[in-house]
């Protein structure tokens, strides 16, 4: 009991590392993470207020209930199976942990115990204001208040046991697959470019319900396909059916039964498979790859990029920060457009849609070139390479720029394409638009760039990689985000208040402005910067 | 085939020099030992040499040419190996031979001859076509070596090359650093295993503090033997005579002298 009390307190000093009770700064953090949790709370509160309403209005309240349990179950389930293999068997510390004269079963105990809590927290966090909020929209009394933590611990403890019987099977599975990247790619692409649907057309009903409270918003052969759905949607309609009261005498019983059973099935599994998979460490057995093939020879230039591409590809992580948003954008800018055309059309005048669309197109231009924020800090352990490689360090920087842009400039021309074949604007117009966006693009790459070039970030995971996005990242969204309102907004009041001709004026001015100044500041003093970097 | 000269190597927020006008010149066809204790300025150096770090003040030339002024040149005729063998671990091990012969615009004969060569020396047959991060320490190793080595370096530099290998490893390291002088060209290398040194080099340097302290030709009789005696002597620092006195003393009180 002494071994996992010593470890578990271990385990959240490592969490609460950062922290440091005699630093001032420390406190002041703390205060800024509550503050901002409020606010999540907060928000989570009143959005999901407008969520219940728009089904109730249409008598689906209940249904709406389960919908949510089955999404959270899914996704509890989804990240309780991933932070399962990150902490009881990526985790550095495991090898380390091994050598003490501990049990692989306290290990597992403590690290458990460590999760479940963790989870409560954060699953309190979202469901809570979640709940209060169908309570208060439903006008529910206190007796579905003080159902809440059990609602709240089902849905914790089963999805936590759930992720922990197939944590390893899925382990080795993905140890199998997560060398087929391009399989990868297509993969997280499509699932993303589905959940985004799905939330675009929620947002769309949303808003289309805020602007008219009035009448519900979806049509009755939907509500019919839904209440049919919920009806089957075992067991996420029991964690419903204990909220509001409805059929007690099988809910209650049919949810503790799926936990035991659930336990069970963890307890079999740690005591049959945990400590030799431990010890076994398959992570590192299936994480390589053998790839056959000729010594090739490659120009100075192309063997770079070729280098840098496949840094990129080999990487989940970096594939789904940067390719998987590239992919994905293009429908993206479509959703976000064609709602923002409707809203713009219905409410202000479609004077603002092109405005809107350089808006949404740069905002995402932006998400995806915040990646070159990294572009030093990625080379890590052997950022020396790019010292003693007999190549410039301009000549090394342009091919790492050379990748970003040629992605960003495939993202923006698909946009653009996808727009003009929609019919949600003019050819002439598109053109000039990724044009625009374009140069910004540039603008926003170069900035970046030289961000991680005066101070880059070396601290990357165990595989190499960086764990977090740094201070240039933040740095780089943030410009891109100021960049995007300026252009947006005043492309929308222009196209408002004056002309087109102006419009187009004023918005290509901004742009070669901002591509000018981030060439030159890219430009001046790189290599000296560049020398200046000793890792 | 490399000249030092006045090194100045001060860090960023430093107030001393990690190396303070420090000379060497190394000759065509011979192994050049680095010692010194932890902290003494040989990687500092080594880094200053192969163009990692800028320097204050001072010159290197390889083969004629200013790693200063011109980088490109001088950085063509050198091959280095980290002390903390690090390569691209996302790529195979040829895929990582082949980007960096490609630097060095190796011909595809070249590269061809060189690579088969060095895998089969160094026993990485089965393992090249692997990432790199499955690689065990000494494999990387010897990846880092081949990838040193596959332009055919005139001045090859190796920062600590012998730390955490096994002993074959080591004799296959030490193997190919006789052959490549052997063919006329010049080995520079940091150690701390003064055997090996002794064993293995023509001449040594011995750093201290950030300051050149001697350069002893081990040809010289004697000089081989002494090895130790003279570096131990050079580089102790107070604390430590201080220590070995009382050590010598409490055993000699041991032994009722």
């Amino acid at each position: 009991m002494n071994n996992i009390r010593t470890l578990l307190k271990l385990e959240f000093k490592d969490k609460f590392s950062k922290f440091s009770a005699s630093n001032k700064n420390a406190y002041l953090k703390v205060i800024g993470s509550l503050i901002m949790y409020a606010a999540v709370v907060y928000g989570i509160f009143l959005v999901s207020r407008i969520f219940f309403q728009m089904f109730d209005k249409a008598d689906m309240g209940y249904e709406s209930l389960v919908l949510i349990f089955t999404v959270l179950l899914i996704f509890l389930c989804f990240t309780g199976v991933s932070s399962t293999v990150k902490v009881l068997f990526y985790k550095g510390d495991n090898e380390i942990l091994m050598r003490y004269p501990v049990k692989g079963e306290e290990i597992f105990i403590s690290k458990t115990l460590f999760l479940i809590i963790n989870q409560i927290m954060i699953t309190a966090v979202i469901v809570a204001p979640l709940l209060v909020a169908y309570s208060e929209v439903m006008e529910l009394g206190s007796d579905f208040i003080r159902v809440i933590p059990i609602a709240i611990m089902f849905l914790v403890l089963i999805p936590f046991f759930v992720s922990n019987i197939f944590a390893i099977p899925i382990m080795h599975l993905t140890n199998r697959i997560r060398n087929k990247f391009g399989l990868i790619i297509i993969g997280l692409t499509i699932g993303i470019t589905l959940l985004f649907a799905v939330y675009m057309f929620l947002f769309n009903k949303m808003v289309t319900f805020i602007g008219d409270k009035e009448f519900s918003v979806f049509d009755e052969g939907f509500v019919t396909i839904v209440k049919d759905v919920c009806k089957y949607l075992i067991p996420t309609k029991y964690f419903a059916d204990i909220l509001v009261g409805k059929e007690l005498y099988i809910a209650y019983p049919v949810l503790i039964m799926i936990l035991g059973i659930t336990l069970c099935g963890t307890i079999l599994v740690v005591m049959e498979l945990y400590p030799k998979t431990l010890l076994k460490n398959v992570e590192t057995e299936g994480s390589a790859f053998k790839h056959v093939t000729k010594n090739r020879v490659r120009p100075i230039f192309f063997t770079l990029l070729h280098k840098e591409f496949l840094q990129v590809f080999r990487s989940v992580n970096y594939s789904f920060q940067y390719f998987v948003l590239a992919c994905a954008m293009p429908v993206m800018v479509y959703f976000c457009n064609s709602i923002a055309m409707q809203l713009g059309k219905n409410q202000i005048g479609e004077q603002i849609s092109v405005g809107m669309t350089m808006l949404v197109m740069l905002i995402f231009a932006t998400v995806i070139s915040s990646f070159s924020a990294t572009s030093v800090s990625r080379e890590g352990d052997c950022f020396y390479h790019t010292k003693v490689a007999p190549v410039s360090i301009e000549l090394q920087l342009f091919v790492k720029f050379t990748m970003y842009f040629i992605v960003s400039f495939l993202a923006n021309i698909i946009c653009v394409v996808v727009l003009i074949y929609a019919g949600l604007m003019e050819t002439g117009t598109a053109l000039w638009l990724f044009l625009i966006v374009e140069l910004i693009c540039i603008g926003l790459i170069l900035r970046s760039m030289r961000y991680d070039v005066k101070k880059p970030y070396f601290n990357l995971s165990g595989e190499g990689e960086v764990v977090n996005n740094n201070v240039n990242t933040t740095r780089s969204v943030g410009l891109g985000f100021g960049i995007s309102l300026i252009e947006g907004m005043l492309g929308m009041i222009l196209g408002y208040i004056m002309d087109f001709a102006t419009l187009q004026i004023v918005c290509s001015a901004i742009a070669v402005v901002f591509f000018l100044y981030a060439l030159l500041s890219y430009c001046i003093g790189l290599r000296k910067t560049y020398n200046k970097i000793a890792k | 085939m490399l000249e030092i000269s006045h090194l100045y190597k001060k860090y960023l927020n430093s107030e001393r020099f990690s190396v303070e006008d420090l000379s060497i010149s190394l000759k065509p066809g011979e192994i050049f030992g680095f010692l010194g204790q932890n902290g003494a300025g040989k990687s500092t150096t080594i880094k200053c040499l192969t163009g990692i770090y800028p320097f204050n003040s001072g010159t290197i030339t390889i083969c004629g040419h200013d790693i200063a002024k011109d980088p490109i040149n001088a950085k063509l005729n050198m091959g280095y190996v980290p002390d903390n063998h690090s390569a691209y671990e996302k790529l195979t091990g040829r895929e990582y031979v082949n980007y960096t012969a490609d630097l060095y615009k190796v011909s595809k004969r070249d590269r061809e001859e060189r690579f088969n060569k060095y895998v089969s020396q160094f026993k990485l047959t089965k393992a090249i076509d692997m990432q790199i991060k499955s690689y065990s320490h000494g494999m990387k190793q010897k990846i880092c070596i081949i990838a040193a080595l596959i332009h055919n370096p005139k001045l090859w530099v190796l920062d600590e090359p012998m730390m955490g290998l096994d002993h074959q490893s080591m004799l296959e390291i030490l193997k190919r650093m006789k052959d490549h002088v052997d063919e006329g060209n010049t080995v520079f290398f940091s150690s701390h295993n003064l055997d090996l040194v002794a064993k293995i080099c023509d001449r040594v340097a011995i750093v201290k503090d950030g300051k050149l302290q001697c350069v002893i030709d081990l040809h010289v009789k004697g000089n081989k033997e002494t090895l130790e005696q003279t570096f131990i002597s050079i580089t102790a620092t107070e604390q430590d005579i201080i220590n070995t006195a009382n050590d010598t003393g409490e055993f000699k009180l041991h032994l009722g002298v």
